[in-house]
């Protein structure tokens, strides 16, 4: 390329790439106050939650720095197996209860016709309460004395005499799982319905034309163009699942017989009943590594970077 | 509102008072509910002294974090009332007054409640001294008695006889139930009132020195034995199984026959519960003996204090007779015995049976309650569910001891 030709051609340039450097700066600072704030709130917290999880930090009294020790002691830890592989059987267990329920939901309340509305109320509702709140209710209603599933399961004949449903762990977990998908499945609903919504309608009337079955319909067009959506909402409720704390610190004390025990319960103990918060952090560590692989998974899964 | 009342007037007095700059306002933490035997003391103090003490009710749970971040801070209040079990893993933290030369000199020191003095101190010096004392001991209602055709002023001496008029009690029907404790894994609770039954034959769940679980003795699979069968006979209500503590008090619904409780009930029961006529007695080992659990608070001086002697002064009030008589009459027992007569004169006499208790009671000293016994998915906790309440006794016992050995020789 001459000279000739290029001067003029970069002149007129110039101003074009100041403005959109100009751009640039702007877009950060709209952002800025985002980055500052996840700065504050996440960066920083998790680096220094790092930095705690090379020490002996007790509660009382000065941290001193013990390298790996506390990731080295994970290995041996057999409680800590125990609280993973409980989190990994609740969140399976959940995350499909929860699914087999919001898909069909969803696929009830999608269509505008009379009522649907009040339904779609109706089912959100529990979403709104908190979930200690929600749990707090269910150690009464589930209550061998005062509650109401007691009286319930015994008229009809399920239990002999009046039955503790937290007793144990055959009895709690069901009446946990069924607490969870009756708080969740709301939350999950909406996602869901949002991405039915936006798949065209043309589209499945075509489909339609074309003699596609309803299942066929369902398998080869909204269950693809979902992808997305279900992407969101898997991720959030494996999340959800994971993290799960305050159904089994409210309804079982993690119990019965320490049955109960999930990831961030015993994260909780160790930091807060054993006042070992190093050790309490290097876990939290491991979690949040297993939370960011568990979503790569999953995405890759579901192959939601591939559609264009 | 106690706590902006005390202020409050400790604020009326510092004005009023002319030599103000040699009058010192104590402050002081207490942990949320520590009920109005405290209180009171603290009242009373305030209003004939020149000195003064500001109390902070700090939720329980949240006292430890929040004690650690004040002395971090410089905040740190001047005194702490602190559930006896805790003060070892305070002193042994450093962050406590040693006590040991005044307390020594005080002339009562050697009747102090000697299980308060115990876990108080910690490598032969003194960090902790008796504030509340409290003691377990077996409650009998004398009117499920009575209506079972029982012998309403005759208290059960052994196991056999709880069992056989909890049997007695339960045949009345209804929601009648023979024997309550709460079983869901409340460590505190457990510790508090099952363990005398193995302490009274002279075994522990743990060695002298603390660094040996040792909860596998024939006694304690005796005692685990009795409250199985009194559970497989239908005694105690179903709601035991998963009662973490907050059903405690369920004496007080006059429908259970037994419970082991605290002194601290007597003094609800005799106030709140009027019409529910009970026997008190000590708690029978289940091999022949009597024992119990001495809880409640110790108090404690945070390390290098400026108000030392202001404190110093508090606690001569506690233990004198005046300060006696106004925490017995709130329900919190004699912390001398020395003057216990005197204090408890006119006061009601089952009170009494809570005192003696204090002659054969006993508290677990470790650096690791919390760990061991108290939380709900500790080893201790767990064990006492699963090993009264679950299918394999032996199962229970196993991972118990293991669990709690490992802990010990985890300890850091």
């Amino acid at each position: 390329m001459s000279m000739t030709i290029a001067t003029p051609l970069a002149a007129a340039e110039k101003p074009r790439r100041r403005a959109r450097k100009n751009r640039q700066w702007q877009g950060l600072l709209y952002i800025a106050p985002a980055i500052i704030l996840v700065t504050i709130f996440f960066v920083i917290p998790v680096l220094f939650t790092v930095w705690m999880s090379f020490h002996n930090w007790p509660l009382l009294g000065q941290p001193s720095w013990i390298g790996l020790d506390n990731y080295i002691r994970m290995f041996s830890d057999t409680r800590f197996a125990a609280a993973l592989s409980f989190t990994a059987y609740y969140t399976v267990i959940a995350t499909i209860a929860i699914f087999a329920l919001a898909f069909p939901l969803a696929l009830f309340v999608q269509n505008e016709r009379r009522g649907v509305s009040v339904y779609r109320t109706i089912f959100f509702l529990p979403v709104v309460v908190g979930l200690a709140t929600a749990s707090l209710l269910w150690v009464w209603l589930a209550n061998v004395d005062s509650g109401l599933f007691s009286p319930i399961l015994r008229a009809f004949g399920v239990t002999g005499r009046s039955a503790n449903l937290l007793a144990t762990f055959n009895n709690a977990f069901p009446t946990i799982i069924v607490m969870v998908v009756w708080k969740i499945v709301g939350f999950t609903m909406i996602i869901l319905l949002t991405g039915l919504q936006s798949i065209p309608s043309d589209l499945i009337e075509a489909a339609r034309i074309d003699g596609a079955s309803r299942w066929q319909r369902f398998r080869f067009l909204t269950l693809p163009l979902m992808r997305r959506t279900l992407a969101l909402a898997l991720i959030l409720s494996v999340t959800g699942s994971v993290l799960a704390f305050d159904q089994f610190y409210i309804m079982t004390s993690g119990g019965p017989q320490n049955r109960m025990i999930s990831v961030v319960y015993y994260i909780f103990n160790q930091s807060f009943v054993s006042f070992q918060l190093g050790y309490g952090s290097a876990l939290s560590i491991v979690l949040l590594g297993i939370l960011v692989a568990l979503s790569v998974v999953q995405l890759w899964l579901l192959r939601v970077g591939d559609d264009k | 509102m106690i706590r902006k009342l005390l202020v409050a007037t400790s604020l009326a007095s510092l004005c009023l008072v002319s030599n103000a700059m040699a009058q010192e306002t104590i402050n002081m933490w207490v942990r949320t509910g520590i009920g109005t035997a405290f209180t009171s003391l603290a009242d009373a103090y305030n209003a004939s002294h020149e000195n003064q003490i500001a109390l902070t009710e700090v939720p329980f749970a949240e006292l430890v974090q929040k004690y650690a971040t004040a002395i971090a801070g410089g905040q740190a209040p001047d005194a702490l009332s602190l559930d006896l079990i805790y003060t070892p893993a305070f002193a042994a933290a450093g962050q406590l007054q040693d006590l040991t030369e005044w307390a020594k000199g005080l002339e009562y020191f050697d009747s102090l409640s000697p299980s308060h003095v115990a876990l108080g101190t910690y490598e032969d010096k003194v960090y902790g001294l008796p504030l509340l004392v409290e003691t377990s001991v077996l409650a009998w209602n004398k009117g499920l008695y009575e209506q079972a055709g029982l012998d309403p002023e005759k208290a059960p001496a052994n196991w056999d006889e709880v069992e056989a008029n909890a049997e007695a009690i339960r045949a009345l029907g209804g929601d009648n139930y023979g024997f309550y404790f709460s079983g869901g894994s409340c460590g505190g609770c457990m510790i508090f009132t099952f363990t005398p039954l193995v302490w009274a034959s002279g075994v522990d769940i743990l060695s002298e020195d603390g660094q040996t679980a040792t909860l596998d003795t024939p006694q304690m699979r005796a005692a685990v034995d009795k409250y199985r069968s009194m559970v497989e006979k239908d005694l105690v209500p179903e709601g035991s199984a998963t009662d973490n503590g907050v059903n405690f008090l369920s004496f007080t619904n006059g429908k259970i026959g037994h419970q082991s409780l605290g002194a601290f009930a007597i003094g609800t029961l005799v106030n709140d519960y009027p019409d529910i006529d009970f026997g008190v007695t000590l708690i029978p080992g289940i091999e022949g003996g009597t024992s119990s659990f001495a809880g409640g608070d110790n108090i404690v001086v945070t390390k290098d204090t400026p108000r030392l002697a202001a404190v110093q002064e508090f606690i001569e009030f506690a233990y004198s007779p005046e300060g006696q008589k106004i925490l017995a009459q709130n329900g919190s027992l004699p912390t001398r015995s020395d003057i216990a007569a005197q204090t408890l004169e006119g006061l009601d006499p089952r009170l009494q049976v809570a005192v003696d208790a204090i002659g054969v009671a006993k508290t677990p000293y470790t650096l690791l309650f919390n760990d061991l016994i108290n939380s709900a998915n500790g080893p201790w906790a767990t064990f006492t569910n699963a090993a009264i309440y679950g299918d394999d006794v032996d199962g229970a016992f196993a991972t118990a001891q293991s669990e709690m050995q490992s802990i010990i020789d985890n300890a850091p």
